[in-house]
């Protein structure tokens, strides 16, 4: 039997790919920081109650629970960690300002997901709550095009939308809950097949911005044809302002800001602008994020909140096979000179592996590409 | 390079109308050659050719831009990675649910009966038969569905009928329409936000190909 076998889409990250993983995990963790964001670590499981209020059905199917055994509850092993910081924000720090957090860890799904098709993502992202206005949302998805450039991006597609355009034609069609959602998955894929059928016991005036949504997308033209077609609500005549005004403040030679008034992907959670980021050669998004003021009233103190995240593993899937750096051998030896040598070299961050006795060399098994020698009584690294 | 993913068959005969329409030539036919990758009269297109059911996920993984797939086949995989934007309107036929000549289908559903059901399209049926409320047990088979209620193993079929020539044939009579069936244009949803400009005058033209008959 091949009990060393692991369950499908669960993997081992194997040196070469581990270092490179946690290098970048440190170097994000840093950007973040030096940005204000503090670093928390949220739990990997809690009561479902907490880990899914307010997130929409998508989750709870996302999500592996267990019982526990100490109280016959149902804990969830989380699936996302945005609750949880919105969890933490909300009952935990009690900032009356805004706060700024940050995480970095594994989720589980009970499904493959996302570019790498993994059950278990390693998922980064920042958080920022306590403000309402545009400049939080420009504040997150600066950060998001800052982390993605330091991933090696050159060119981005941040991808823009806004659901309170689709729930403010909602609203004004009186739709029912259920016709809402096969509208709004109808929708998101762009079938306007269905939408026509969804939208066909409307009167006719209501049929046609759902229609008109479907081919909503494309560059800064989609918002002046949206204001051309679109009914002029408050809150439609706001959200295309706001998205123009994203769109003025992100775009540059590397970043291309498209629209997609079609885009609903997690309607129930999200509640103004949304975004995605995408490049040449990712068959998927890279990095998602969103404003989701709602969230935090699950909590007991609806706080308003932006931010993004991404799979860091998805992330570096184009970037090809990890290259291991490689090191220096020491052979073994008593003299003291040469155990100050070796400790100079790893002060200065080179990896020094130390040969032991009778144990065979193979130099890349020990990824070591260089040797300790003495040459005139000095000890000098030399390549092998 | 955008890559289109096509079927042999009747979806690559009714798709090159549409092609042509957007002027592109493929430079072999699909039924004479061997190759599974097709060069196109334009460098940076070209067609790969895949089984019908695999189109979607070719598309949902970026191996191809853009691919062409009967609604049963999408239904099936779900949709996920996918935009669906134009409903090409060819490789048309229905869903049905189908019994022998002789089966009292009414009958059998008033009484409450728990039907077997052979069907390629598994998620399509089992949809279909719990928004009736209707208890069956879905048997998977990869083809000749019509054999199944004539030798015993299943009450009912759930396939695609076109002219309802096999059902006669079989003596069988489809008793049920589950839904219209035809190929949609599927697009990676990744490949449309970063390649627009290049994909975008390809759908234009295919929706300006579609008749409407």
């Amino acid at each position: 039997m091949h009990n060393w076998l692991l369950p499908e889409y669960i993997e081992d990250v194997l040196p070469a790919e581990a270092a490179r993983l946690e290098s970048y995990r440190r170097q994000l963790l840093d950007l973040f920081r030096v940005h204000g964001y503090q670093y928390v670590m949220p739990p990997m499981m809690e009561y479902v109650e907490s880990l899914l209020t307010g997130t929409g059905h998508d989750l709870d199917i996302a999500t592996f629970k267990v019982v526990d055994q100490l109280t016959g509850r149902l804990m969830g092993l989380r699936a996302d960690t945005t609750p949880q910081a919105a969890r933490i924000d909300a009952h935990m720090l009690n900032h009356q300002g805004v706060s700024r957090l940050c995480y970095a860890g594994t989720v589980l799904r009970t499904k493959p997901d996302g570019l790498a098709r993994t059950r278990e993502p390693l998922q980064m992202g920042a958080e920022l709550y306590g403000h309402a206005g545009i400049e939080s949302d420009i504040e997150v998805q600066r950060l998001m095009i800052k982390a993605l450039q330091l991933l090696g991006m050159q060119t981005l597609f941040v991808d823009v939308s806004h659901v309170a355009i689709f729930a403010s034609l909602s609203h004004m069609a009186q739709l029912e809950t259920q016709q809402e959602e096969e509208l709004q998955a109808a929708l998101h894929c762009k079938d306007v097949a269905r939408v026509k059928a969804l939208v066909a016991n409307l009167p006719v005036k209501a049929q046609q911005p759902f229609i008109d949504l479907t081919h909503l997308h494309g560059g800064i033209e989609v918002l002046e044809n949206a204001h051309d077609c679109l009914p002029d609500t408050p809150e439609i005549a706001q959200a295309l302002q706001e998205m123009a005004a994203i769109a003025a403040r992100l775009r540059s030679p590397s970043v291309e800001v498209t629209f997609d008034l079609s885009e609903l992907r997690g309607y129930h959670y999200h509640s103004g602008l949304v975004f995605a980021a995408y490049a040449k050669g990712y068959a998927g998004p890279i990095a998602l994020g969103g404003r989701y003021d709602e969230v935090g009233a699950a909590f007991g103190r609806a706080r308003p909140a932006t931010g993004f995240s991404l799979d860091l593993r998805g992330a570096l899937l184009a970037l090809g096979p990890a290259q291991t750096s490689m090191g220096v051998l020491a052979p073994v030896s008593d003299d003291p000179a040469l155990q100050t040598m070796i400790e100079t070299l790893r002060a200065e961050g080179t990896v020094v592996v130390e040969a032991l006795p009778e144990a065979p060399v193979h130099y890349s098994e020990l990824a070591c590409d260089r040797i300790l020698q003495k040459v005139d009584g000095c000890w000098q690294v030399l390549a092998v | 390079m955008i890559t289109i993913a096509l079927s042999k068959g009747r979806i690559f005969d009714e798709t090159t109308p549409l092609l042509s329409a957007a002027g592109i030539h493929a430079l072999e036919d699909p039924e004479a050659s061997r190759k599974l990758i097709l060069p196109t009269n334009r460098e940076d297109v070209r067609l790969i050719i895949v089984r019908a059911t695999d189109v979607p996920t070719y598309v949902q993984y970026g191996a191809a831009d853009l691919g062409i797939a009967g609604k049963d086949v999408l239904d099936e995989h779900g949709g996920e990675g996918l935009y669906q934007p134009l409903d090409l309107n060819i490789a048309r036929c229905k869903m049905m649910v189908a019994v022998r000549e002789d089966f009292d289908y009414e009958a059998s559903i008033r009484q409450g009966a728990r039907l077997k059901v052979v069907t390629k399209y598994v998620k399509t049926a089992r949809e279909h038969f719990a928004a009736k409320g209707m208890h069956v047990d879905l048997i998977k088979l990869y083809g000749s569905m019509e054999l199944g209620p004539l030798v015993g193993l299943a009450d009912a079929i759930v396939d695609l009928v076109s002219t309802g020539g096999t059902l006669r044939a079989n003596k069988l009579k489809a008793v049920e329409e589950i839904g219209a069936i035809s190929s949609r244009l599927v697009v990676n949803q990744a490949s449309y936000k970063v390649n627009r400009p290049l994909l975008q005058p390809i759908i234009d033209s295919f929706a300006g190909a579609i008749r409407h008959d």
